[in-house]
């Protein structure tokens, strides 16, 4: 092997044990819940508990519905400042940022101040608090489903394509649905996982409107057990890396790059 | 019968005008090209006839409805862009039978109909294939395919073949012409290569700056350029600063050489005038024409079935191309060489540009 690269791989090796020295820690930890052996209990106790299903499952559902009402609202967003109006395009950018700036606890202490006295009272009840919710949730993955949707749009030439679909007789209607979201999916199933994976660790929103979420419930457990948070966090890091996997196998080989996109040079 | 109309067609982007005082009357079935320079508004234009673009002044008539500011999915046009635009989610098959299920088409005539765009392109077994398994010309003849299989009454193609290669190039070409022709459809082609809009135009509109400079066939455009612009863009030239001599005998005076064009010119004795050689009609030895004119021969470009010499004859260089042949001579730099031409390959053109 030249010198060169086993320098490379002694930086990789580093860099590997640095982040998986504390993991390992973390599992083994998380395996020792019965005395003096090791054994997966902390996980049994941990799935058994009714709370871990209920939590995890509104989590869940209130993932999907982020990810479809971000859908709803970026995807005509972009596709229109790409089109009509390129010059609003940083200024677009910028306020998909804003959530990176303004900090989830002020983001949550805003949206209660706003919303728990009349005319516009929703703190009050379960359904209009997880409207709340799911509205904090789109906020917070904006930066990642805009970039995730704007890039999608940059790989395909949406202006040809719109005006190919136009002489063709399309409205806009057809041409949003058979031209433009056909041709993001890798795009936008790439953004989706991400608020996937954001909604499910997600803690401040959660506790703050006092919502049953997966966030609140770790971190609840984490005051009362020691074994079993070490055992969920284990089970959140893997479903983490699965998502980020499949945003990997997605976006590799027979999707939006290497297929349509064959135009010339 | 004139079946598209452009009237006083302007455009304006903001302080810019891209396009000026654009009229052209096309006759059905007629295959018109717009060439000209980047920036000319060849483009514009086209896309103001598609409907992508309002005019600001002017109206566009297609049959005998005015079109001016109906939106392109109204129009009922064809249209092929530079860069194919297939819809990658598509197979070959879905790209052709796009336009006919927006419609409403019944499945059936669809499958009919894309089944003869097939074969109208040459590419009969490819509706299941996707564009990305497609070469560049195959994607462009089913860009093409698409755009004729919903029938429109006017097929646009905005520099179809600039992103091919060259051999790509010259066959697509052919089979455009050869599937307009078949079809009879008007059609309305912009280029910037001359050699394309000369090999496949009944008629080519050349513009610059907005403007148009000349409308006629590639015979006329070639060779009766109406101005400056359309004479040096249009094919390589000559030019000759002489003065007139004798204006009815069509004489003119060539640094004191006397230049024969054969027949009268209609300007003053006196006046300074271009006149505009075309290389293919200056050749070596004295006995092609009355003209004659010496130089020393600065270059020699054997190109294959053209020999490319550069002559300097004093105050300017001529560009001549002489055919090849297997028995050919071919001169040497430094040699001193006669050409001469007869008075018709003359064409004159004052100084502000108009010729005769």
């Amino acid at each position: 092997m030249k010198k060169g690269s086993l320098w490379s791989w002694f930086w990789v090796a580093l860099g590997a044990i640095y982040l998986l020295l504390p993991l390992t820690g973390t599992f083994i930890f998380s395996l020792r819940a019965k005395k003096d052996t090791l054994s997966f209990v902390a996980y049994q106790n941990a799935f058994s508990d009714p709370k871990f299903l209920e939590s995890f499952g509104f989590s869940v559902l209130m993932a999907l519905l982020t990810i479809i009402v971000s859908l709803l609202i970026t995807v005509p967003t972009a596709y229109w400042v790409q089109l009509r109006l390129p010059r609003l395009r940083p200024v677009v950018e910028l306020l998909t940022l804003l959530p990176f700036v303004i900090p989830a606890v002020v983001l949550v202490f805003g949206l209660i101040r706003i919303y728990s006295r009349p005319p516009l009272a929703l703190t009050g009840s379960s359904f209009t608090s997880n409207i709340l919710l799911i509205a904090g949730y789109t906020v917070l993955s904006l930066p990642y489903m805009y970039r995730a949707v704007d890039n999608g749009l940059r790989t395909i030439d949406i202006r040809t394509l719109t005006e190919a679909a136009q002489s063709l007789g399309a409205g806009w209607p057809t041409i949003i649905l058979q031209v433009i979201f056909p041709n993001l999916r890798g795009a936008l199933l790439s953004g989706a996982f991400l608020t996937f994976a954001i909604v499910i660790g997600e803690l401040v929103l959660a506790a703050f409107l006092a919502r049953p979420a997966f966030g609140p419930y770790l971190a609840l457990l984490g005051q009362n057990r020691a074994y079993e948070p070490a055992a969920l966090a284990i089970v959140s890091f893997a479903l983490t890396w699965a998502c980020v996997g499949l945003i990997q196998f997605l976006g590799r080989g027979k999707t939006d790059r290497d297929r349509g996109l064959a135009g010339p040079g | 019968m004139t079946f598209l109309e452009l009237t006083n067609i302007r455009k304006d982007f903001g302080p810019v005008t891209a396009v000026d005082a654009f009229n052209l009357q096309v006759t059905g079935g007629e295959f018109i090209s717009f060439l000209g320079p980047s920036g000319c508004g060849k483009t514009t234009t086209l896309r103001m006839i598609a409907g992508f673009e309002k005019p600001t002044a002017g109206q566009i008539k297609i049959g005998n409805n005015d079109v001016t500011f109906a939106p392109p999915n109204q129009r009922n046009i064809g249209m092929v862009f530079q860069s194919y635009a297939l819809f990658p989610n598509m197979t070959v098959a879905g790209n052709i039978g796009f336009g006919l299920k927006i419609a409403g088409t019944p499945q059936n005539d669809i499958k009919q109909r894309v089944d003869e765009m097939l074969a109208l392109i040459h590419l009969p077994n490819f509706g299941d294939r996707y564009p990305y398994q497609l070469s560049g010309g195959q994607q462009q003849r089913v860009a093409l395919a698409r755009a004729l299989a919903i029938r429109p009454q006017l097929l646009l193609l905005d520099e179809p073949l600039s992103a091919l290669d060259a051999k790509i190039r010259l066959e697509l070409r052919s089979e455009i012409r050869r599937i307009q022709q078949e079809l009879g459809i008007t059609t309305i082609y912009v280029t910037h290569d001359q050699e394309e809009a000369l090999s496949l135009s009944d008629r080519i509109v050349v513009m610059n700056k907005g403007k148009v400079e000349q409308v006629g066939t590639p015979f006329e455009i070639y060779n009766y350029p109406q101005t400056q612009f359309v004479a040096s863009f249009v094919g390589m030239l000559n030019q000759l600063h002489c003065t007139v001599a004798n204006a009815a005998q069509g004489v003119l005076l060539y640094q004191n050489q006397p230049i024969n064009t054969g027949a009268a010119l209609a300007y003053a004795d006196g006046t300074a005038v271009n006149v505009l050689l075309r290389p293919e009609e200056l050749h070596f030895g004295n006995g092609h024409g009355d003209n004659q004119l010496t130089g020393r021969i600065e270059t020699v470009s054997f190109l294959g079935a053209t020999v490319r010499v550069q002559l300097n004859i004093g105050d300017t260089t001529l560009t001549m191309d002489v055919q090849n042949e297997r028995q050919l001579e071919l001169p040497r730099a430094g040699q001193t060489q006669v050409v001469s031409f007869p008075p018709h390959a003359c064409w004159v053109m004052s100084h502000n540009g108009s010729g005769q």
